[in-house]
């Protein structure tokens, strides 16, 4: 075994080479005395010398570093880094280096001739040399400041990580459940403020509140008036533009600012009176746009949920679900009365009725149907929401062809309490979406729906399905293709069966 | 330390989804509202117990107001100074059903070296909800190095070390320590709940590039997992010999009845030096 000359050293924050300079007499001392200075720097420290310090200059340069270290390969900048801090070696003698892993020795080696690596597996010495840097290269390392290490590590970590399960930053729903969390805040801010607005500007122009209702309209008129003196009859398209061009009620507000029978307002008054109005009016703006991105949002993360219930109530499952791969995984029977869980408790503690129905009572759905098929049409949607939830949460690429066919259904289901037309059969239903998603996959290639996966071996699963099909459905003669629809049609049936088992 | 609660507060379910307009919405645990609940310090620093009608193990909350997988969140007043002014100190509910870390320490291990400031390597961290409580045990001033090779638990890992940023999330295999030596220090302890039969081999293979001198090991042991043929008993014994070859030497082992069923858990310290 020969002596150890050189360490390499990888971590978060860059590469660094050490110099042994402290070779002990014997090598049964040696192993003994790295070990015993492992700990105390002031040991450790006269055992090493660093020789080159390349620090990662970007967080893109690190994340490529580490993989292609962790792989066991030799970057481009390690490999300048090792020609630059190592002495030509001679031919008497090679140069040692320790390094940690075996593998990127073999990269090392094959490109050095003039080196020879050493691993912890190989010398006992090495392996504790290696550790004493891990403990103390932080210090050794005088470029570095206190925590630099561990900041390092913790961007590093997070990047390496993600990159490992591939992230999906634009599929992130934690934003959907702050943008909702958001509305709902807003909505009441707004709420009140207006009616703040409203109570500070009727002692101005106590008339105007009777004229439009609208909170958001007398704010803005409120703050188009002004002072209502100033208002005449050349002001008439200005505020028709603020009430939806109807000129009728623009005169009537012109009209009664003429009688009016509220009190003169200072300017400076006015002025603050002003300010306020004009900030409601933004954040009413605001609001509207959030609203937008939330819907824009919701096509990207959960499409086929969105358009069967409604953005805001989709939204709104996900947010008290927790994310949506929470809500794809609860029954649906947790479905239909997530959000009242209070009364669900309270039900189960007083062997009263279990509610009907939680959030999803917001969707119109429910509000359409008759008092005794509340509960009915209720647990219905919830069956649909389930599926559609699941669609969206393990489809690579979700569309919304099945939202608009489980909405569909859902429409037929209340048709048929309302008058008894028979519903499509979901076997139906459910193929035309299929059809509908491939027809698409056909065009650009994309694979989608929750069977995306097999999809894309299609051949080979397409074989072993067919003895299932034989099987299981004789009906059922497709060729190619029938992968994807196969397991979605054995899904629904099973629901189709429950559903009708228990309508 | 002389806290008084003010109320509990979270649901019974996940946690994040407040803001339902009817029913559910607001605070789940309103029932208790009044319940005084006073909190002391564990034998183990960093760990407390709330006393209330049962005694509860908690960890105090590092992002307080978020819950991390619907776990029950008391808020505790501290004793107000001269001026009046009243701090709040937030604690979760620490729950030895669903951790096995929570399980050992009510079973009265001895120690664990699991403490304000330390650095942890937590080998098998699945969905970060054991994880989450070391790193309210280690504070800001620890780290937690939580190793999960499962991609989907991975996901729930690194959304919750979003909020803790002294965890370091790394998905890995914990069998090849070697691919992340770039992103873990030394550490003062492993912590350890892989549930693989080659458990203690894997536990050495990391103790050996990252563990101190000196440093813990706590590892869970499902004697399942192992071997579902022999006695547990005879499980447990073979494995605190595989990490004596580890050169790991046991300090205590103890049964998480009843927790859970035929697990163990085992204490050790790592001694390198084979002289
Ligand atoms: C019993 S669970 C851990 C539970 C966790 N300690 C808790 O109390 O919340 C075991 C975890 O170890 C993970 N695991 C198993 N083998 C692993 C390996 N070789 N490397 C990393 N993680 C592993 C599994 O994916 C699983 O999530």
């Amino acid at each position: 075994m020969a002596a150890v000359d050189y360490l390499l050293h990888e971590s978060a924050v860059g590469y660094a080479i050490f110099q042994v300079v402290h070779q002990a007499d014997t090598i049964g001392n040696r192993l003994k005395e790295v070990q015993d200075a492992g700990q105390d720097l002031a040991k450790f420290g006269k055992m090493v010398k660093v020789v080159g310090f390349a620090p990662y200059r970007t967080a893109a340069e690190a994340l490529e570093n580490v993989n292609l270290v962790s792989e066991g390969v030799m970057s481009d900048y390690l490999r300048s880094e090792l020609e630059l801090n190592l002495p030509k070696p001679s031919k008497k003698k090679k140069i040692v280096l320790g390094v940690s892993d075996k593998t990127l020795a073999g990269s090392i080696k094959a490109s050095f001739p003039g080196i020879e690596c050493e691993t912890g597996d190989t010398s006992e010495v090495v392996g504790d040399l290696l550790r004493g840097l891990r403990f103390h290269a932080g210090k050794l390392l005088v470029k570095l400041q206190e925590g630099d290490v561990d900041r390092a590590q913790l961007g590093l970590g997070h990047a390496y990580s993600r990159a490992k399960v591939k992230f999906s930053v634009q599929k992130n729903d934690n934003h959907i459940i702050q943008a909702i969390a958001t509305l709902d805040h807003l909505d009441k801010a707004v709420n009140t403020f207006s009616m703040r607005v409203r109570e500070w500007y009727g002692w101005h122009f106590p008339e105007l509140v009777r004229i439009v209702s609208d909170n958001h309209t007398y704010a803005k008129l409120a703050l188009a008036i002004g002072d209502k003196q100033t208002l005449t009859q050349d002001s008439l398209h200005d505020i028709a533009a603020l009430v939806n061009d109807d000129g009728d009620l623009a005169q009537a507000v012109i009209d009664a600012a003429r009688v009016s029978m509220g009190q003169a307002i200072s300017d400076a008054d006015m002025e603050n009176v002003s300010a306020f109005a004009n900030r409601v009016v933004k954040l009413a703006e605001y609001r509207k746009s959030l609203y937008q991105y939330l819907v824009d949002k919701m096509a990207i993360v959960a499409p086929n949920l969105a358009t069967l219930i409604g953005e805001v109530v989709a939204a709104r499952l996900i947010s008290h679900a927790g994310s949506l791969t929470n809500l794809s995984k609860y029954p649906a029977s947790t479905v239909q009365i997530l959000g009242a869980e209070k009364a669900l408790f309270r039900a189960l503690k007083t062997k009263g009725n279990t509610p009907k129905y939680g959030l999803i009572y917001h969707s119109s759905f429910i509000g359409r149907a008759g008092a005794k098929n509340k509960g009915r049409i209720s647990r219905f949607l919830a069956n649909k929401c389930s599926i559609a939830s699941r669609i969206d949460n393990f489809s690579e690429d979700p569309n919304t062809k099945f939202g608009e066919a489980l909405r569909k259904q859902v429409e037929e289901r209340l048709d048929f309490y309302a008058t008894g037309t028979a519903p499509t059969k979901n076997e139906d239903a459910m193929r035309s979406a299929m059809d509908a998603v491939l027809g698409d996959i056909q065009i650009d290639d994309i694979p989608m729906t929750d069977a995306a996966p097999q999809s894309e071996k299609k051949e080979k699963k397409s074989k072993d399905k067919k003895d299932k099909d034989s099987k299981k459905d004789k009906k059922r003669r497709h060729s190619e293709v029938n992968g994807d629809e196969e397991a979605v049609e054995k899904k629904k049936k099973k629901k189709s069966k429950k559903e009708s088992s228990s309508d | 330390m002389t806290d008084r609660s003010v109320r509990d507060k979270g649901d019974s379910r996940g946690g994040r989804g407040r803001g339902a307009p009817r029913g559910g919405g607001g605070r789940g645990g309103g029932a208790k509202g009044g319940a005084k609940t006073i909190v002391e310090p564990h034998r183990h620093a960093g760990i407390f117990v709330a006393r209330g009608k049962e005694d509860m193990l908690v960890t105090k909350n590092l992002s307080p107001g978020v819950s991390v997988y619907g776990e029950k969140r008391i808020s505790v007043e501290n004793s107000s100074g001269a001026d009046d002014t009243v701090s709040k100190t937030e604690y979760r509910v620490w729950n030895p059903f669903r951790s096995k870390l929570a399980a050992g320490v009510l079973g009265g291990l001895d120690e664990i070296f699991i403490k304000p400031g330390a650095k942890v390597l937590y080998l098998g961290a699945a969905s970060g909800t054991s994880v989450s409580h070391v790193a309210d045990i280690v504070g800001p001033t620890g780290t937690v190095f939580a190793v999960e090779f499962s991609h989907r638990s991975g996901r729930d890992l690194i959304n919750m070390a979003t909020h803790r940023t002294n965890v370091i999330p790394i998905i890995e295999d914990a069998r090849h320590p070697l691919k992340y030596r770039m992103l873990v220090s030394m550490v003062d302890v492993i912590f350890a709940d892989v549930a693989q039969p080659d458990q203690a081999r894997i536990v050495g293979l990391n103790a050996h590039l990252f563990l101190k001198v000196g440093g813990g090991v706590v590892v869970s042991i499902k004697a399942n997992c192992i071997d579902s043929t022999a006695a547990p008993e005879a499980v447990f014994a073979r494995e605190v010999t595989k990490l004596r070859e580890e050169r790991i030497k046991p300090l205590e082992q103890l049964t998480l009845e009843p927790f859970e069923r035929d697990h163990a858990m085992v204490v050790g310290r790592y001694v390198r030096s084979t002289t």
